[in-house]
């Protein structure tokens, strides 16, 4: 068995923008298999609301089977929570506060968890808060002002998240690397996503155009080392690829077209049709 | 903040003997729940205070919790009010801000603390938190020496595993019913309260012979001229 990937995002995603987003098709894409089990856990914003509702609005129609973990509500759980993490195919992380974040899953035991089901193969994945908690370490707002925080480490180097919107966070970043602080790393701008395999940097992916990553070392000297990282634009064909699995006529192409249509417009009418929300389940 | 139940709230603003107390809101330990912090203001921003809250989730959204300097505001409160939710994840978050400290501080400079639930717990040096499983103890902030367990009346599984946790040598505390509350000065039990008659707290410890004793105590129904002595007695 091999560790799972892990997709980092900048921002955007489900929790950021409406419909299915091509990031969000992208991580469960990533589970390979036909119906992912799929964990939210909107910890670092304390479990909003708002994010558990658009959660279930857009996943309770897709073939998946959504699941939301909450730890402020944990007596809810019918099962160990060990039970719920390692029984995943992907776990998705929401965004927040890191400082809270990582202090929660600290408090309730999660880091053990959740790398025990990186090991096992489940894809990680999270926006923000969400994304640089895999790594080695990030650049907080918990505080308000920048500052630098540590994460879990599944993945060696640092990140720095909402790049474009807030370049204060980049700032602070080099300055930390500059410092020896945090380790060389990246800047990922909204819609933007690192995907790791066995630790390294397989590709940088797109949900927008426009959308940036940097990479930023300390050089011998000390002076930071900076380049812009090739970045590959993601299409409405990325959507549930694992179509591509399925024995079939020849033809099948035209047939997968037109499913994916339906899906598309689906997925569309349940995250943003007025009238027909799945009430949030609090 | 009980619904239509005004007793317990206004007891809390008495203690703090001034005329218009500033009271702050902790909702940490329900991840910040907006209907919480909502009805934080429904009950005490009509005027009689001044109300304020803490956001430890929403720092950078300007969602009207204080902002800057958290110590500083806290340190000048009359009351601080801690809501209920999940124990593990106030304490969890509070460490990582450095609010423990800082609590402790304000406690010092006699600011009243006040809380329910989790918010209860929290003060104790152990608390009793029920998962699936077994019940478990928790270390609190330890101002109170004390073990403590709320929900006493609601969860008797809670009961029990208090009880079992005492005899297995956890420190002495109290079982406290929904609507009841202990009133400490320093570490020292002062007055047990509650906002209607029924509800009791019980002295909770391991006697000599390693049998726990659970003593009720003797409550006062808040809004009732003489305090009443139904709770008086072992139980």
């Amino acid at each position: 068995m091999s560790p799972g990937p892990i997709l980092c995002l900048g921002g955007g995603g489900f929790t950021m923008e409406a419909g299915l987003p091509l990031l969000d098709a992208y991580a469960l894409d990533l589970a390979r298999t036909r119906s992912p089990r799929l964990l939210f856990l909107p910890t670092a914003g304390g479990d909003p609301a708002d994010q558990i509702g658009r959660f279930e609005r857009v996943f309770g129609s897709l073939p998946c089977r959504p699941r939301v973990l909450s730890l402020f509500h944990r007596a809810d759980l019918e099962e160990p929570l060990e039970d719920v993490v390692l029984a995943q195919d992907v776990i998705y992380v929401g965004g927040g506060s890191m400082v809270n974040l990582l202090a929660l899953w600290h408090a309730h035991g999660l880091p053990d968890l959740l790398r025990e089901a990186h090991r096992r193969g489940t894809v990680l994945a999270g926006l923000s808060a969400g994304a640089m908690c895999w790594m080695d370490g990030g650049v907080t707002r918990s505080q308000g002002a920048p500052s630098v925080v540590d994460g879990l480490g599944l993945v060696g180097g640092s990140l720095s998240v909402h790049a474009h919107r807030d370049p204060e966070r980049g700032r602070a970043l080099r300055a930390a690397i500059a410092a020896g602080r945090l380790p060389g790393g990246w800047t990922a701008d909204d819609h933007a996503g690192l995907l790791f395999v066995d630790g390294r940097l397989r590709e940088c992916v797109a949900g927008r155009p426009d959308a940036k990553v940097h990479r930023i070392d300390r050089g011998p000297d000390g002076t930071l080392v900076e380049r812009e990282l090739p970045v590959r634009r993601l299409g409405p064909q990325e959507r549930w690829g694992w179509a591509a699995d399925e024995p079939g006529p020849s033809d099948r192409g035209g047939l997968r077209d037109e499913l994916r249509l339906v899906r598309r417009m689906r997925a569309a009418r349940m995250a943003s049709g007025p009238g027909r929300r799945r009430r949030p389940a609090r | 903040m009980e619904r239509a139940n005004p007793r317990m709230d206004d007891f809390v603003l008495d203690l703090a003997g001034v005329g218009r107390p500033r009271i702050c809101f902790l909702p940490t330990a329900s991840g910040d729940a907006d209907h919480y912090v909502v009805r934080f203001y429904r009950r005490f921003g009509g005027g009689a205070t001044e109300p304020s809250h803490v956001s430890l989730f929403r720092r950078d959204r300007g969602a009207g919790a204080v902002e800057g300097d958290i110590e500083a505001h806290l340190l000048r409160q009359d009351v601080i009010y801690v809501g209920g939710g999940s124990l593990l994840s106030l304490l969890g978050t509070w460490r990582a801000h450095g609010l423990d400290r800082t609590l402790r501080r304000a406690w010092e400079r006699g600011v009243v603390l006040c809380g329910l639930s989790a918010g209860s717990l929290c003060w104790f040096r152990d608390a009793v938190t029920a998962f699936h499983g077994p019940s478990r103890s928790v270390r609190g902030l330890g101002l109170l020496p004390y073990s403590n367990c709320v929900h006493y009346d609601g969860e008797p599984e809670r009961r029990r595993a208090y009880r079992r946790l005492v005899a297995d040598g956890l420190v002495g505390g109290f079982g406290v019913d929904d609507g009841a509350a202990l009133v400490f000065t320093g570490a020292a039990l002062e007055r047990v309260v509650a906002s209607r008659p029924g509800p009791t707290a019980y002295d909770v410890r391991r006697g000599e012979d390693g049998e726990v004793v659970e003593t009720a105590l003797r409550v006062h129904v808040l809004g009732s001229q003489v305090p009443t002595t139904d709770g008086v007695g072992a139980a």
